[in-house]
């Protein structure tokens, strides 16, 4: 690490808890001018609340922060502004009925002579703006006219514009495909090169290596170590984000697999789309990865008739199940062919928080049997579903709210495992859930499929689904652009076919 | 502290209307003990019977974030054809088999329009009474009311083991509705879908099923009320069983069923409707008279809706 008298930023033991929930606790992070230190943790481990705290938007319990070696306070967002820190936040804050140029001067608009706004000078201005950024947008368009991904560059280009000496960029790039990352890549170097000092922030591990020199971790917000990339490899540098090696977390993969259990030809997701066809086979996880949002997730909905694609047929062990599929009755006709469908959303699609566990796990069982049958217990099948989870809970009486995330998704994955499904389809098996229930879900998943079950996950965590997986399907732009055994593949392989094609 | 707690979160369980219950019950003691005899409660309660049978409806429909204010046309077009001499000669056995088959009907509609096409609850049943109630109207301009067959007033005063027959059909489907609910696969889907509609459609509920057969029971029950009703007065009428559905869903909202929330089960509903039972009779002996038991039960219905909004806030 560099001595402190370089330092730009000097962040020192940061302790922050938002009522009784410690969010950092003596946290130190200091940032030298002419670098690009990654920011990295888990969701929860508290990178938003030190950037928050940096930015001015939260104020730190203890510690202090040194600018230039002066200390400071930041009362509000304006502070740390007036002291040169500009702030991209991962959510997008542009009001989508105002144009790129009135967003970008929202509050100080340059005026004209009588006090009204300068529209001239302000749309020039924020033409130039945007052409240092390599975008070639007129400042005059409404931003609900703008792609995910060009709304993202404004909101970059109106961070980047304040003349500012410390730079953070909060998940900067999860709405931009790849040629918009270089065209973002370009910007922090040439930020980096001029003397700023970047925080970036971001869970893809090509574009930690390929663009930042420093990483600090934090785990559980606490400070695991601050080190320079070079000496790091993405593998030490989950063992540090995880606490554990990787190698530890993930159960053996399948040793031999059996025949094809569900079969997709020809599909295609939209009429632009190229077709593709996949296979899963018995005892098989297989993953479908990319960057987020080029399909995999529609081809799932598409099983359950929540997206209506343009072609293709599905057939689990030989027998169709005829597409598209009806939203209203898709997924019990699903279920009744033995597959069930996990949806990501756990808390607004997944369970019913207010009712029992016993509820949670026995409906997908009910739900296969006529309304009129009398509700069958299912005792068994609860206490077997309980132990095989290991769900830590009051009994299987108290309300599934009351229960840890963790312990919610057990209980969520167990309604699938209760009801006998041969084949499972899972959009986020493990999230927001700490690092040991994860390894526990893993566990669970493949006892499922060593017992002749198979699934296809779908997961924002790539190095999740290289773990879990035996076999990788790789998504580009609706379509299908690669394959490899997940024994191979690797963050950068993954992208590299997604990307090359 | 966790003790005080759940015996706090216990107590927060307990439908209001239970508390009400014991509470009118004291005033009434208190104030006019007289009144505490079996006899007069009896006909007291027997009055409350098509309120109380509407409520079975009215609380499925509610635990399915549904509404039914269907149930005043009902009542009335039912009303209507049994005492407008429309169809004479025609059995009681006819009239009820009409009867049932208009709830039906009306229930499917309902079913239909609110779990189908996705129009909001209130405006499709409130318009589907508005429309029965000026089709009554229409048919009945210029003719006076008739008389309902003397059967049904026969039936009506009755008795069996010394409780009305009326109450006992009440406290009959009460029941029914309180096993169906409890014992069977529908009973599971009402409660999923009440609690969270999309996980009940991931957990392979028939989401769209259960709202529309939620409301083709409301639309029977509001059937059965109905015939209730129209005996206990005996006569036609235009007016009768208007104010009803609101009233249903007070003492639904009194009971503890809020939308998509049941935990005053069928029993916290039947003791809503028994207090406003408890209610009328206090009034009726204080000599309130017709304007101020409106006024009275606008405010309570107003306060099972502030309850409501209380209850729905802490989750």
């Amino acid at each position: 690490m560099s001595s402190p008298m370089a330092s730009l930023v000097e962040m020192s033991n940061i302790a922050k808890a938002f009522g009784g929930s410690i969010a950092l606790k003596s946290v130190s992070l200091a940032l030298t001018p002419g670098s690009v230190h990654a920011l990295m943790g888990e969701n929860g481990a508290g990178k938003s609340t030190l950037m928050k705290i940096l930015a001015g938007v939260h104020q730190p319990d203890a510690g202090e922060i040194r600018i230039k070696g002066e200390r400071v306070t930041f009362a509000r967002p304006k502070d740390a502004i007036a002291a040169g820190i500009s702030t991209v936040f991962q959510e997008l804050s542009l009001l989508p009925n105002l144009t790129i140029a009135e967003n970008m001067f929202l509050g100080r608009e340059p005026t004209g002579w009588l006090g009204t706004v300068d529209y001239p000078t302000m749309n020039q201005l924020a033409e130039r703006a945007l052409s240092e950024l390599g975008l070639s947008l007129d400042p005059r368009t409404l931003v609900a006219d703008l792609t995910i991904a060009e709304r993202q560059f404004v909101e970059i280009a109106h961070g980047i514009k304040a003349d500012a000496n410390v730079f953070i960029l909060d998940e900067p790039t999860a709405a931009l495909n790849a040629a918009d990352v270089e065209k973002l890549n370009r910007q922090i170097r040439r930020l980096r090169d001029a003397g700023k000092a970047i925080v970036y922030i971001s869970h893809r591990m090509d574009e930690i290596f390929s663009i930042c020199d420093t990483v600090t971790v934090l785990k559980d917000g606490e400070l695991v170590g601050t080190k320079p990339l070079a000496q790091m490899t993405p593998d030490r540098l989950i063992a540090m984000m995880v606490g554990r090696e990787l190698k530890d977390l993930f159960p053996p993969r399948a040793a031999e697999l059996g025949d094809t259990v569900l079969d997709i030809r020809d599909f295609r997701i939209d009429a632009d789309a190229k077709p593709f066809s996949l296979s899963l086979r018995k005892g098989e996880i297989i993953a479908l990865a990319g960057l987020e949002g080029q399909g995999q997730q529609k081809l799932l909905r598409a099983l359950i008739g929540l997206f209506q694609p343009a072609a293709g047929t599905v057939s689990k062990g030989g027998t169709a199940l005829p597409l598209p599929a009806s939203a209203a009755s898709g997924i019990r006709r699903l279920q009744a062919a033995r597959i069930g469908f996990i949806p990501e959303d756990r808390k607004d699609e997944g369970l019913f928080l207010g009712l029992p566990v016993s509820h949670n796990i026995t409906m997908a069982l009910h739900a296969g049997r006529p309304s009129l049958a009398l509700a069958k217990p299912y005792q068994r099948e609860i206490a077997e579903t309980l132990a095989s989870l290991q769900v830590k809970s009051a009994g299987s009486e108290a309300p599934v709210a009351s229960l840890s995330g963790g312990n919610q998704q057990k209980v969520l994955l167990g309604r699938y495992l209760a009801a006998d499904m041969d084949v499972l389809l899972i959009e986020e098996p493990t999230r927001g859930v700490d690092i040991g229930a994860k390894s526990e879900i893993y566990k669970l998943l493949r006892r499922f499929t060593a017992k002749g079950g198979a699934a296809i996950v779908l997961s924002r965590e790539t190095i999740e689904l290289i773990g879990l997986c035996d076999r990788i399907y790789v998504m580009h732009a609706n379509t299908l652009v690669g394959e490899m055994p997940a024994r191979e593949a690797t963050e950068h392989r993954i992208l590299d076919a997604a990307l090359v094609a | 502290m966790i003790l005080a707690d759940r015996t706090w979160q216990r107590l927060r369980r307990i439908p209001p209307s239970y508390l009400v219950f014991a509470a009118l019950l004291l005033t009434l003691w208190v104030l006019r003990p007289h009144m505490m005899n079996p006899n007069i409660l009896g006909i007291f309660i027997r009055q409350i019977v098509p309120l109380g049978i509407l409520v079975l409806g009215q609380l499925l429909v509610m635990r399915v974030r549904s509404i039914d204010l269907s149930g005043g046309g009902v009542i009335l077009l039912i009303n209507y054809y049994i005492s407008s001499g429309l169809f004479p000669g025609a059995s009681m056995m006819t009239f009820i088999a009409m009867a049932i088959a208009t709830g039906l009907i009306i229930g499917t509609f309902n079913g239909i329009m609110i779990a189908k096409r996705r129009v909001s609850a209130v405006i499709v049943t409130l318009a589907v009474s508005i429309v029965l109630v000026g089709f009554v109207q229409y048919l009945s301009s210029g003719k006076p009311p008739g008389d309902v067959p003397a059967m049904f007033a026969a039936l009506y005063n009755t008795k069996l083991l010394g409780v009305p027959t009326p109450v006992l059909l009440w406290i009959a489907l009460t029941l029914l509705m309180s096993l169906f609910l409890a014992r069977t696969v529908f009973g599971r889907a009402v409660a999923s879908v009440g609690e969270n509609l999309t996980a009940a459609h991931f957990s392979g509920v028939a989401v769209e099923r259960t709202v529309i057969v939620a409301h083709i029971l409301a639309g029977l029950m509001a059937a059965l009320a109905a015939l209730v009703q129209t005996a206990s007065i005996a006569v036609g009428s235009v007016r009768v069983g208007l104010d009803l559905p609101i009233l249903a869903v007070a003492a639904t909202i009194l009971g503890g069923v809020v939308f998509g929330r049941g935990e005053g089960g069928v029993w916290g509903p039947f003791f809503g409707v028994l207090s406003f039972a408890l209610l009328f009779i206090l009034m009726t002996t204080l000599g309130v008279d017709e304007p101020g038991k409106l006024i009275i039960q606008g405010f309570i219905i107003l306060l099972a809706a502030i309850f409501y909004g209380v209850r729905s806030a802490k989750p």
